[in-house]
């Protein structure tokens, strides 16, 4: 079980890298002229680990995949942002699964909003000024917008999933 | 039949989206005073065509620029007016305050003029 459990990780790992290089090319500042501004689809990755393995091996993805990224993009200040975000929507997106008045979709947007500001505030740390904090209301309203469609995206792959016969996380992924 | 009923949406995902829009209004508010969103313009002060005296909208003040004749300059409430002049047209006195909008003030008996430049020192404005 400990070996399923490595190779998904490792198999989230790489698919949330590939998906935050991938939606580079989407333009989506020029329908939202932001910096920053991203569809998070690294997130649905996140959500599915949360769901279905376990909020450690969420964790060592985040990790793992925060540090991959700014290797590849060469940059250390990608990789406090990309963590800092990263981190806080793992907290907030865990706390929010537990409380079962959320649905996937509540526990997506909370995830994306928390991701937007764990970024910003290490934008202004880094920056040492607190002029990041002005997109921080537009970002906090798309986040909102590319929340629900990251819960759109996963609460249809969670539905192939348990079609498939894949439970939620308990101890291990277990296929009835 | 695999549970589902987290798929479906719910009651709290409308106070989860109200709530962060909520925050965001809140934000904006606080923040409109910091950074990009509002830089107290700095008004310059010029007689014949040197600068003599910058003055922040920010604050409150009050002087007299002295040419040819006497213009007596006050900035309150983040905007700058002509209080009195000895010059004769009385132009620069009627034509008001300037505030964020920008534009200029100019008594040209006095050879005296005032523009607003925006508050970033980065700024870089052609003549």
């Amino acid at each position: 079980m400990k070996i399923k459990r490595l190779t998904l990780s490792a198999l989230f790992t790489s698919l949330a890298l590939v998906l935050s290089y991938m939606e580079k090319f989407f333009p989506l500042q020029l329908f939202i002229p932001l910096p920053g501004v991203k569809l998070g689809l690294a997130n649905i990755v996140m959500m599915t680990a949360i769901y279905f393995i376990g909020w450690k091996e969420a964790l060592a993805i985040l990790v793992i995949r925060c540090m991959l990224a700014s290797i590849f993009s060469g940059s250390i200040t990608s990789l406090c942002m990309s963590l800092s975000g990263g981190l806080l929507s793992l907290l907030v997106m865990l706390a929010a699964k537990k409380v079962h008045c959320f649905s996937v979709y509540g526990v997506s947007i909370l995830g994306a909003a928390a991701h937007n500001l764990g970024q910003i505030i290490a934008a202004s740390l880094l920056l040492y000024s607190r002029f990041a904090f002005g997109y921080l209301p537009f970002l906090l309203i798309t986040a909102v917008i590319s929340g629900s469609v990251t819960g759109l995206i996963a609460a249809a792959v969670f539905r192939l999933l348990r079609a498939g016969g894949f439970r939620n996380y308990s101890d291990h992924m277990v296929r009835e | 039949m695999p549970d589902n009923s987290d798929l479906q949406l719910k009651k709290g995902d409308a106070f989860a989206a109200a709530f962060i829009i909520v925050c965001a209004v809140v934000f904006g508010f606080l923040f409109s005073n910091v950074g990009n969103a509002g830089e107290t313009p700095i008004a310059q002060i010029y007689l014949n065509g040197r600068l003599v005296r910058e003055a922040s909208l920010g604050i409150d003040a009050e002087f007299t620029v002295e040419g040819e004749y006497s213009n007596t300059v006050t900035v309150k409430d983040g905007k700058i007016f002509v209080s009195e002049s000895s010059c004769p047209g009385q132009d620069c006195v009627h034509t008001g305050p300037l505030g964020r909008s920008g534009g200029c003030i100019v008594c040209l008996p006095n050879r005296m003029e005032i523009r607003l430049t925006s508050g970033t020192e980065t700024d870089i404005s052609v003549r």
